[in-house]
């Protein structure tokens, strides 16, 4: 947070010196050395609170749904379809329509690659009458959500190491920050304007105290949803026979063991019965997700589970049946003291069990953790670059920061509602068209980092942050154009999903016009020696005045 | 419409919070103030936010409730600060 000196100076009698030197220190390099993955994740981990929303938006062609199917009804259409398209499939798992969500997901195992080579299929179905949607292909938010947790290009161990590994620098950063920021009650509300670094400082320090509840449990929580792969010594020592390990696995999802299919063809049992089943336990709309392994097999057994909304904890709460009759073999409905609070703190972390009002909250606060970051990594260029021999000619190092700053901050922005503009610009019928998506978002990112690589610095933040007030500006109206639903039938239509990610795109961009223009005015007519780094959050205010 | 009293709460809460502070005393008031009023206004604000967390929990359980305590004194918070950088560069421009 802060460096050496800035600390120290105001602080006459030397009182803690050592280890808030040492934090500090600590706290910079902790939050620099992964600080632009750690932005990239916490952005994307925002968006991704309203993934579903955003999915919704990036199907323009899949009607709202205006009032809830019987989610019995449709898992019984959609089992159907799957018995048609994927026989022979070895499991399937679809989740149900329910408010935020007006298609059924579902993937299952079977011979997708050719006759022997079994893989993952997944596809989107319509609830009303059971078929594939109709609707351009696309990942649509998931791939933010994807994105947050294993990157892409990349093998997704590798990918959920390497966002494990950031969580941990995040984690060492926050405690290290938080003991070397030394007055926080006394400094809770200070701000002081038009001070530099001071400023620079002063914002850092309020996104970070503020949020510092959530700041700390998302952080944690994040690296519970993935412990298992983090850590696994601990369960290997403890859960060596076949049988354990079955039993950690149910106490942790709601997947059931696929076991050894008996070779017997039986046509899979009522699925609509089964879900009626859950219903009457759980309510009407309350179910999650419906898993079957084996289905059309003697040994087939089907698990219904409890929708995640109105508890905090994640951990299954399931019922499972006999898949040839019917019959109800168990109900999981609590699991051991140790499985559940893995289950709260993994809820807390992904938030599904958020109303509205909620999920704003976590979604305006992760926002916040994202500006924390943000603000952190601006300013290690902002207190470096008054120490600078010749400010014209920073050293390699500096100018590396400066400008993964630049394309980091500003241009993850572009490269987002790149994506956005790609879904509704890229002709229906391409050929892997949800791959060429994600291809325009990684394009359009690399064209920012080549642009803060070639322009001077304060003109590519300016034209950066430009860039993304426009792209995001202009979103309503590109919507307007290629799809029947423009905002104003929206709004009329009372369909908040598709006004809300409208209305949201034109608040993003006034917040961009607003950062652009505080940064092109700070600075300008100040002669670049004197010049200190562009501002990004709260500038800091020369030239304001 | 419960949480908007939450929410409400919570901002006044900190508002008093705020105007326990010394050096915010001092840009606010001009002047710090008597060490009794200091020490009110800090009970004051401690106190109406543990209302708020009484209510949340009470309505919600301690799991949404804690959930909803902490983001609403997140947003809460950061209202009365950005009210307080406002004054402070446009409401504070007459001669004191």
């Amino acid at each position: 947070m802060t460096g050496r000196g800035v600390e120290v100076e105001d602080d006459p009698r030397g009182a803690g010196r050592g280890i808030r030197q040492s934090m500090s220190g600590l706290h910079t390099w902790a939050g620099l050395l992964l600080g632009w993955i750690l932005y990239a994740m916490f952005l994307t981990g925002t968006v991704s609170y309203f993934k579903d929303e955003l999915s919704q938006w990036m199907r323009p062609e899949l009607p709202r749904l205006q009032q809830l199917p019987d989610q019995a009804v449709v898992a019984q259409r959609v089992a159907d379809e799957l018995g048609i398209i994927a026989p022979g499939a070895s499991q399937w798992s679809l989740r149900l329509p329910d408010a935020r969500n007006n298609s059924v997901y579902a993937f299952w195992l079977g011979a997708t690659r050719g006759p022997g080579r079994r893989g993952f299929a997944e596809g989107h179905f319509d609830p009303a009458t059971g078929h594939s949607v109709s609707s351009r292909d696309t990942l649509g938010g998931d791939f933010f959500y994807r994105f947050h947790f294993q990157f892409y290009y990349m093998p997704v161990l590798w990918g959920r190491l390497l966002a494990g590994v950031a969580a941990m620098f995040m984690l060492v950063a926050i405690v290290a920050g938080v003991i070397t920021h030394k007055k926080i009650f006394v400094d809770f509300f200070t701000f002081r304007w038009g001070k530099g670094q001071r400023s620079w400082l002063d914002a850092h320090n309020a996104l970070s105290v503020f949020g510092l509840p959530f700041h700390a449990m998302i952080t944690y929580t994040g690296l519970v949803t993935l412990m298992a792969l983090y850590m696994p010594w601990g369960e290997r020592a403890a859960f060596k026979t076949p049988a354990e390990r079955q039993q950690l696995a149910a106490e942790l999802s709601a997947f059931l063991q696929p076991g050894k299919p008996s070779g017997q063809p039986v046509p899979l049992a009522s699925v609509e019965a089964m879900v009626r089943q859950a219903q009457q336990r759980w309510g009407h709309d309350a179910i999650g997700r419906v898993n079957a392994v084996h289905p059309g097999d003697a040994a087939a057994r089907v698990a219904v589970t409890r929708a995640d909304a109105s508890r905090v904890s994640m951990s299954p709460q399931s019922m499972e049946f006999d898949g040839t009759t019917g019959e109800l073999l168990a109900v999981h409905d609590h699991v051991g003291a140790a499985a559940e609070t893995r289950g709260v703190l993994y809820g807390l972390h992904l938030g599904r069990f958020s109303d509205t009002v909620m999920r704003w909250l976590y979604f305006l606060v992760s926002l916040m953790g994202t500006a924390m970051v943000g603000t952190g990594l601006v300013m290690w260029t902002v207190k470096r670059r008054q120490k600078l021999p010749d400010p014209h000619r920073p050293h390699i190092g500096f100018r590396l920061v400066e400008r993964l700053n630049i394309a980091t901050i500003a241009g993850l922005s572009v490269a987002m509602t790149g994506f956005l503009w790609a879904n509704r610009l890229l002709p229906v019928a391409l050929p892997a068209r949800a791959g060429w998506e994600i291809n325009a978002f990684f394009i359009v990112w690399a064209a920012t980092l080549l642009h803060a690589l070639l322009r001077p610095a304060r003109s590519a933040w300016v034209e950066q942050l430009w860039g993304a007030a426009v792209l995001l500006g202009l979103l309503p109206i590109l919507n307007a154009l290629t799809t029947a639903r423009p905002l104003w039938r929206s709004l009329a239509d009372g369909d908040w999903v598709f006004a809300g990610v409208d209305l949201m795109c034109w608040a993003l961009a006034l917040l961009h016009a607003v950062l652009a223009l505080r940064t092109a005015r700070h600075g300008a007519g100040v002669r670049s020696s004197t010049q200190r780094s562009p501002t990004v959050a709260l500038a800091s205010g020369e030239g304001a005045r | 419409m419960n949480q908007a009293l939450a929410f409400a709460l919570c901002l006044v809460g900190f508002a008093a919070l705020v105007l326990a502070t010394r050096r915010q005393q001092r840009e606010l008031v001009g002047r710090p103030l008597a060490p009794a009023a200091t020490r009110l206004l800090r009970a004051a604000g401690g106190a109406a936010l543990l209302i708020v967390l009484g209510l949340l929990v009470g309505r919600q359980g301690w799991g949404l409730g804690l959930v909803m305590f902490s983001g609403l004194t997140t947003l809460a918070a950061s209202v009365v600060y950005c009210a307080l950088i406002g004054y402070a560069r446009f409401g504070a421009r007459e001669p004191r």
